[in-house]
């Protein structure tokens, strides 16, 4: 069996971000770099399949600078078999279709059974990505997945919806899986397949290869919201505040909508 | 008249007694042998371990801890009884031997007699006496043992062996002495000089001279016996601490303390990591659960063992030793537990009192490597959590890493890559760094350094976390890492010296990372303020205040500073009501071991135990001078419901109070 | 500027945010007219052109269908803009429709400025304006964003839509949530309640306000030591890490531990006497107040709304 991780690499969120020179972007200087949060629960899911069908080959795919790489390796040290880079300096300018088009255009004809992602990206977070990649691949996706199974050949999931409810599912493989908060923990790499993860094929693509789309869209201007509250600070008699209160949370928050 | 006696009186000195009584002494040698070959075999199950430096005064140390009893007697009553007693029957062996040198050597050979005249006197008496000692010694024993039990005190069949034969060889050594002066010394002057001997030679007096003949024959063999019995039971029974306890001392631990041995994670052929099985510890691990008498006094004053958590130090010793010589290949992590493994805050009270000098708190930080090493496990998810964090930023708090220099801001110091022209390094630590109540304390020793005119520079965003916490729990990797990065940065400037005001990175720096290249000297602000104190280039107000005051694991038992942040309280006018349990017994304040990222779940609270010993005192201020002490306290005051009563906080907050 | 406005019905109820959808397209102008696959019976609150299928015949939520269903009425429409809610609903279908009408998607809108589709970015640190390059737009909308405090009034002039389509996936049912453990990481709201509380029968005022608010109530470590509450509630670095919408601290200093556990929150109001406890840091709203008087008075303010 044939599986795909897709992974992006995100900032930190913890990081103090600046908005970059151009004014499209965030400036990354002084940021921390991780994996994707949902695509950790990828990753997972990805290698607790093969570790349950045995006979599997997982391939991480990943867009982005050479600093991705460094992503990549753990996601091969959480168990991963190869990688697929995909060399673009200048990914945080694609937009989603862009970002599902060379993906589609690496997936196509590797018959890969499942492709696993994330429901979304912590920074751009525009939950894109894994969908439209089915759709260019006319495969079945299943979105927002808490809870995943297999068994020769179709996989029965659980889709988080609102309110505390999931949906369960079934589908025939091959199919695109996007995952959810929830769905796993994911594991923390064990020192020996840190050590194997380094020996591990880690495949570069150039972008320009792979891209045939075209954006459909683009970044106007980047910048700071008005401060939320900003650090306000209300005194006085308990029943002002009160009412000062709830209307700042009507104005900033939606929870009293 | 010649105050002697004759020796072998009654039994004779010809061949039917010397053949069969050299016989048994070469059969108790051979058994002995045997038997420790044989345990030998085991400790070679471990792995390989190489401890011969400094082999003088690792021998010196040896004698002075067994002759001295120097760590056995640390605890009043049991300590001193099994001192008395080792010190008597020291002396009773020594005795037996002379009088086996004198008979057998001596006179046989040479007709040399010393036994006679003034120092037959000395040694008659000195032998009378220490055997009344070891009687006394083994009556209070007895009586602590099986009537008074202290709680937690295991009793097995050996405690029944060893008081009822030490007794026996004691007894039956005065009942010879009784009969054979109720034949030859009564009315004598001699006999004065056996003051015990001669109570049971009155009380024998009545006794026909055959049957007294025949009594002390019987008695002196059985003697003999007993004694046979007693040398050849030492590798079999606890009996065998006489030798592996020694031996223990000669391969103990001489510094730096607590110092763990690193992993060579370079070494592609490395596929295990850490021990799973008894047979992935060093020898000398074995070898430390054979010299463990349990004593409990580990367990005594084990902060987890103390709140209801499952890890007892003495248990934890003894299960790995029950699993070299009964079952090597099993999984050592399940018959330990893991819960007891994480339990460990690595405080090295256990290890700092143990009269075994056994080394506890390495063996639980390789069996803890393993699980995360080699299984990726963790106590909780938010100890991976943290972990996942320090890899990304730096810290365990998972605060963005390029605000870890923030707090000094307005403060007139600069980051290194700034200005490295500085006379100190201050590596500032997480706490320090990103807590809010620990930058007080960061701001205050900045504040201490200004006013003594000290320019300090800190490393901002380029400094990391030392790893310790990370270490302790067993994330060697990651520790190397952040090590590793930290040291490149430091080194990159020229640091003449660095300041430190947490313990734990203090130890880490000072300790861990000479292993790893880094050779600046390292100094905690304990210390260091002293000494500025001390050359006058700090100045302080005296103004009186009462405060009782914490020594933090790592400051105290880990690097013996006690004395230095004391001095600094009492500078500043604080007068400290002592809490019982200090200095080398202070009780952890829940945090080391890494279990400041962990949430305690099991049992009760350590802090609060801890806030509940401080409140005791009286005083209204607890002083720390750790920045995981200090936020342990600030949660256990309020958890203690003391918050407004007891104020807790650092000496360096007190001192620039009194600027 | 012409709308197509998806509203959302599941397992026998009106879903989504209309408020949200005519909030939006009050903001951009223009005409609208709305698809849902619903009930007849169960008719939004609207008062424009409605198209409905129905889901009885279709079944509960199955993309393939779904988007099959809103491609024909798309045809039918020729809207500029197909707007979704950012719902698991919205944001399973809209790329899918984005894909099949070559349209762009801009998600999770909050603000339409210009001709500019206002994003958030970064756990909306900060904001994004989108300039889209195709002739058709697929949006899903940040829940909230454009809320109308009050729908207008309305019956829909209800078109049926029907064809025969399948999807590969196969609906199985729905599971709801578990009663009883609580899940904080997913709570939308949480007020949480510290030592400043001082004493255990105070946590009754944190809950009620926590309910009246939709979410649930967290604790402290101290107040978890003080056994005041249960291990599952503790927010921080030693109990869970969470990431509501808006985080209501009672009585809470913020220990470093706590503060690391709660900082993701979107929106932080501290309720505190004291106005130098680190809390004031990172929250947006500080309340210096006495808990046991502004608390009850603003769940009761609040429940009344």
């Amino acid at each position: 069996m044939n599986i795909l991780v897709c992974i992006k690499q995100v900032p930190d969120m913890e990081s103090k971000f600046k908005v970059d020179g151009g004014g499209k972007w965030y400036d990354t200087t002084d940021l921390a770099w991780r994996m994707n949060e949902y695509d950790e629960y990828a990753v997972e899911q990805a290698v607790q399949l093969k570790e349950q069908v045995k006979d599997a080959d997982i391939t991480v795919l990943c867009i982005g600078a050479d600093k991705v790489k460094e992503t990549m390796k753990k996601a091969l040290a959480m168990g991963c078999d190869r990688g697929a880079h995909i060399a673009d300096d200048e990914v945080s300018s694609k937009e989603p279709c862009e970002i599902a088009g060379i993906i589609t255009e690496y997936a196509k004809g590797k018959h890969f059974e499942i492709v696993f992602t994330g429901m979304q990206s912590q920074d751009r977070g525009s939950g894109q990505v894994g969908v439209l990649v089915a759709e260019m691949l006319s495969l079945p996706a299943v979105t927002t997945v808490v809870d995943f199974s297999y068994d020769s050949g179709k996989i029965e999931v659980k889709r988080e919806l609102e309110g505390g409810v999931k949906a369960k599912v079934a589908v025939t493989t091959p199919v695109v899986v996007t995952c959810q908060l929830g769905l796993n923990t994911p594991r923390y790499p064990t020192l020996p397949n840190i050590m194997k993860a380094k020996k591990k094929e880690l495949l570069t693509i150039p972008t320009a290869d792979l891209l045939k789309v075209d954006a459909r869209q683009q970044t106007a201007k980047m910048y700071f919201p008005e401060k939320k509250g900003g650090g306000m600070v209300l005194e006085g008699e308990p029943a002002d505040l009160v009412d000062k209160l709830i209307q700042v949370l009507k104005e900033k928050t939606s929870v009293l909508a | 008249m010649e105050f002697t006696r004759e020796i072998y009186w009654n039994v004779g000195h010809g061949p039917m007694t010397l053949i069969p009584m050299y016989l048994l002494a070469m059969v108790a040698i051979i058994v002995v042998v045997k038997g420790f070959l044989q345990r030998i075999a085991v400790y070679k199950k471990g792995r390989e371990f190489v401890r011969n430096d400094d082999l003088s005064n690792r021998f010196i140390a040896m004698l002075t801890n067994m002759i001295l009893q120097k760590k056995v007697t640390r605890v009043s009553w049991a300590g001193l009884f099994h001192g008395l007693f080792f010190w008597g029957f020291g002396i009773l062996f020594i005795g037996t031997g002379l009088i086996v040198l004198q008979a057998d050597f001596t006179d046989l050979f040479f007709d040399y007699v010393f036994l006679k005249g003034n120092f037959y006197k000395l040694f008659s008496i000195i032998l009378d006496i220490a055997g009344l000692v070891c009687v006394s010694m083994l009556a209070a024993l007895f009586v602590r043992r099986y009537v008074m039990t202290p709680e937690g005190l295991e009793t097995k069949i050996d405690d029944a062996i060893m008081h009822g034969l030490l007794f026996l060889i004691v007894f039956t050594g005065f009942v010879v002495e009784g009969a054979r002066m109720a034949v030859t010394e009564l009315g004598s002057p001699v006999a004065l000089w056996s003051p015990v001997g001669l109570v049971l030679a009155k009380m024998m007096a009545g006794l026909e001279d055959g049957a007294l003949l025949a009594l002390h024959k019987v008695t002196w063999w059985f003697h003999l016996v007993l004694v046979i019995g007693f040398i050849s039971l030492i590798p079999f029974t606890k009996f065998r601490h006489i030798l592996t306890t020694s031996a223990n001392y000669f391969l103990a631990e001489r510094g730096p303390k607590g110092k763990l041995v690193g992993l060579d994670l370079e070494d592609e052929e490395a596929e295990e990591f850490g021990a799973t099985k008894v047979t992935d510890l060093t020898w000398k691990d074995i070898l430390d659960t054979d010299a463990c008498t349990l004593c409990k006094r580990c367990q005594d004053r084990c902060p987890a063992f103390n709140t209801e958590k499952p890890l007892s130090p003495m248990k934890l010793v003894n299960q790995i030793g029950d699993a070299a010589f009964n079952n090597p290949e099993a999984n050592l992590i399940d018959t330990l537990s893991k819960d007891v493994l994480w339990s460990c805050t690595t405080c090295r009270a256990c290890q700092e009192i143990c009269p075994a000098s056994i080394e506890h708190v390495s063996k639980i930080v390789e069996l803890r490597r393993s699980m995360v090493l080699m299984e990726g496990e963790f106590p909780g998810e938010e100890v991976m959590a943290a972990m996942e964090q320090t890899e990304v930023n730096g810290n365990p708090l998972g605060i963005g890493y390029a605000e870890r220099g923030t707090w000094a801001e307005g403060l007139g110091i600069k980051p290194l890559s700034e200005d490295s022209q500085v006379d100190v390094l201050y590596f500032v630590g997480c706490y320090g760094s990103f807590d809010k109540r620990n930058i007080k304390v960061a701001k205050s020793f900045v504040k201490l350094c200004q006013a003594a005119g000290v320019k300090i520079g800190i490393l901002g965003k380029e400094e990391k976390c030392c790893g310790e916490p990370m270490r302790k729990m067993g994330n060697e990797y990651l520790y190397q890492t952040l090590a590793m990065e930290n040291i490149e940065t430091i080194n990159s400037y020229k640091v003449k010296k660095i300041v430190t005001s947490c313990p734990h990175c203090y130890n880490t720096l000072e300790k861990d990372y000479r292993d790893l290249g880094l050779e600046v000297e390292i100094e905690t602000y304990t210390v260091f303020l002293e000494s500025l104190l001390e050359s006058g280039q700090l100045e302080i107000k005296n103004i009186q205040f009462s405060c009782t005051y914490h020594d933090s694991c790592y400051l105290g038992r880990h690097n013996d500073i006690y004395e230095p942040p004391r001095a600094l309280i009492a500078t500043a006018g604080g007068q400290i009501v002592e809490m019982d349990k200090n200095r080398t017994e202070a009780f952890c304040c829940s945090a080391g071991g890494g279990r400041i990222m962990a949430e305690e779940k099991l049992g009760e609270r350590i802090n609060i135990k801890r806030v509940k010993m401080a409140v005791d005192t009286g005083a209204p201020v607890l002083l720390s001078n750790c920045p995981f002490c200090l936020t342990m306290f600030e949660d256990g005051v309020k958890g203690a419901d003391v918050e407004d009563s007891l104020r807790p906080k650092d000496i360096a907050e007190v001192m620039v109070e009194r600027l | 500027m012409k709308l197509l406005l998806v509203a959302e019905y599941r397992d026998g109820a009106l879903l989504g945010n209309m408020a949200d959808l005519l909030g939006f397209a009050e903001k951009v102008g223009g005409n609208h007219t709305m698809f849902l696959v619903g009930n007849n019976s169960k008719l939004p609150q609207y008062g424009g052109k409605l198209y409905l299928a129905d889901s009885v015949k279709h079944g509960e939520y199955n993309p393939a269908v779904h988007k099959q269903l809103l491609l024909e009425v798309i045809g039918k429409e020729n809207p500029d803009m197909v707007v979704f809610c950012h719902s698991s609903y919205g944001w399973d279908l809209a790329p899918r429709v984005a894909w099949a009408l070559k349209a762009a998607q801009v998600s999770e809108v909050v603000d339409y400025v210009g001709t500019n589709l206002v994003v958030p970015v970064c756990n909306a640190k900060m904001r994004r304006d989108v300039q889209v390059t195709t002739a058709v737009t697929v949006t899903t909308l940040q829940a909230g964003a454009f809320g109308l405090s009050e729908l207008p009034a309305g019956t829909p002039d209800v078109e049926i839509v029907d064809m025969d389509t399948q999807g590969q996936i196969e609906f199985l049912g729905y599971e709801e949530a578990a009663a009883g453990g609580v899940d904080l990481s997913k709570a939308e709201v949480i007020v949480s309640a510290g030592r400043g509380i001082g004493k255990p029968g105070n946590l009754e005022m944190i809950s009620s306000l926590a309910k009246a608010l939709g979410g649930e109530y967290g604790a402290s470590r101290p107040v978890v030591d003080s056994e005041w509450a249960e291990h599952t509630r503790q927010v921080g670095t030693t109990g869970q890490t969470v990431s509501p919408k808006v985080y209501v601290a009672c009585g809470i200093s913020g220990a470093i531990q706590h503060l690391a556990g709660m900082k993701k929150s979107e929106f932080v109001v501290a309720v505190n006497t004291d106005k130098e406890a680190p809390i004031g840091d990172i929250a947006d709203v500080l309340v210096v107040a006495d808990l046991t008087q502004f608390v009850p008075m603003l769940t009761e303010k609040i429940t009344a709304l």
